[in-house]
């Protein structure tokens, strides 16, 4: 143990020790959650100024955010503190494991501890099975992970908790201890594990939850000086779930819904800002009137039906449009240029997107664009570019000579004399 | 430090209104125009006073037809 711990001495200049952590995956929907719990203490010579998250190869290709936060003050007024988290490379990593290093606000000294909250986010990580399934059945996910949470520390205590959506649970590994209570099911707790220990579990369950996909999203915004952004986003869904086999009969969809495509989905909500206008969804063959839109003070919601339910494997292409007033999201910045701050994600929950890209058109006269987009997504996109008013008055001008022009030909057809008979 | 939100030079409220002000002014001034064309003589005519009349029904038609163009949702 002592030599273990003195290789790893030399590459770190310091060793925390994770005295305590608990983990919670959350299953519940077909998006992954897990949120840790970490007491880290120092046990080194000197001070730890980042703490270092591992992640499994194929697991780290998935993630969609990891976000970290600590705790200040006590008890009532406990604030959460965000903290930034970047991906590190270390020389010596086993397996391929990637790591991430969360920077704390306060270098933690010898002997100090201090708990740190962790989210992160895990997409495409549950695989469908049986692969195929029927209209009238029902859809059971596998879930792989580690009993043990992958870390380049020492782990004195650990508990992970992971909750299923119901209590239908086919199987899952036993690494003792374990116990199953309900929809949740506990493995721990464990007494000091070794640095990158890994034991992997899976658990087959039962979940309905939509899966739903967008394979391709294409969002396009249009900035107009004289009040308005348009949006237009182009939509490719699929439903990612255990693929439909076998036919697809309406009238045993519609006349028992609680046994027929229970792992289909019909509807699917997007949140949209909130005043909103002039919104519609449209598809190659026109408008699709089966939507909702419910307006609000901080948020717009839009309910949106596709033609048809979508089961395994089935997609749906639409398009989204909506106007926005301009004064929510157009700005100038101190040194004269104006910026767009726009979010960047996309506006429907619960689903996934493999590829997006943003188009911004700027109005005519615009000079030096250029943006900031920063990562993980979920966050606002920015947009500079120098833009002088005079160059709104393009439009009107072009009107205006068009009608001139006209006046003009008139003067000119009356003055001229086309007789042939001197009058 | 907090960042000026940027809005349209006229309020966006006023729109309709304008177009339908300014397209009117328009179309009463080009009346005056076609009015003068068909009374006066071709000897009575001064052409400074066709033209002016012309270039202000034409900037105020103009005008009138963007903000008509505006309250109806195409933003140009």
């Amino acid at each position: 143990m002592e030599a273990i711990r003195r290789s790893i001495d030399l590459s770190y200049s310091f060793i925390v020790d994770l005295s305590m952590d608990q983990i919670r995956i959350d299953l519940t929907s077909s998006i992954v959650r897990v949120f840790l719990t970490l007491k880290v203490e120092n046990t080194g010579a000197s001070q730890a100024s980042d703490v270092l998250l591992a992640f499994p190869p194929t697991e780290a290709e998935h993630l969609a955010i990891v976000k970290a936060s600590t705790a200040e003050g006590k008890r009532k007024r406990k604030t959460y503190v965000p903290l930034s988290v970047n991906p590190t490379e270390l020389p010596d990593a086993p397996n391929g494991a990637r790591l991430f290093s969360i920077s704390l606000r306060n270098p933690l000294k010898t002997g100090e501890a201090a708990v740190l909250e962790v989210l992160y986010i895990v997409t495409h990580c549950l695989e469908p099975f049986p692969v195929e399934i029927s209209q009238s059945e029902t859809q059971f996910v596998y879930y792989h992970d580690s009993a043990t949470l992958l870390s380049p520390y020492h782990v004195m205590e650990q508990i992970t908790y992971i909750k299923t959506p119901n209590n239908k649970v086919e199987s899952y590994t036993r690494v003792d201890p374990t116990n199953r209570a309900g929809t949740e099911l506990r493995y721990g707790l464990y007494h000091d594990l070794p640095p990158y220990s890994y034991s992997p579990i899976i658990v087959h369950f039962e979940n309905n939850n939509p899966f739903a996909v967008v394979e391709e999203l294409v969002r396009e915004v249009e900035i107009s000086h004289w009040g308005n952004l348009q949006v237009r986003e182009h939509y490719k869904l699929k439903h990612a779930g255990a693929r439909h086999k076998g036919v697809f009969s309406r009238v045993e969809y519609q006349s028992r819904p609680s046994i027929s495509g229970v792992s289909s989905f019909k509807h699917l909500l997007a949140r949209l800002p909130p005043r909103v206008h002039s919104v519609y969804y449209r598809d190659e063959i026109g408008n699709i009137s089966s939507s909702h839109l419910r307006l609000g003070s901080q948020k717009s919601e839009l309910e949106i039906e596709p033609r048809y339910p979508l089961f395994g494997g089935w997609k749906a292409t639409f398009v989204i449009g909506y106007g926005l007033p301009l004064q929510d999201f157009l700005f100038e910045s101190p040194d004269g240029r104006h910026y767009l701050n726009f979010s960047f994600g996309c506006p429907l929950l619960e689903t996934v997107v493999d590829e997006l890209t943003i188009k911004v058109v700027l109005p005519e006269g615009s000079k030096n664009p250029s943006s900031a987009v920063p990562f993980p997504v979920n966050q606002q996109l920015e947009v500079y570019y120098d833009f002088s008013p005079i160059s709104m008055l393009a439009e009107p001008l072009m009107l205006v000579s068009a009608v001139f022009l006209f006046f003009i030909a008139c003067i000119a057809y009356l003055h001229i004399d086309l007789s042939i008979r001197k009058s | 430090m907090a960042p000026k939100p940027i809005s349209s030079p006229v309020p966006v409220a006023w729109y309709p209104s304008l177009a339908v002000l300014m397209l009117s002014i328009g179309l009463v001034v080009t009346a005056s125009f076609f009015i003068y064309e068909a009374t006066s003589s071709r000897r009575n005519r001064s052409l400074s006073k066709e033209i002016t009349t012309g270039a202000v029904a034409s900037v105020f038609l103009g005008f009138g037809s963007l903000f008509l163009l505006l309250a109806t949702g195409v933003y140009v």
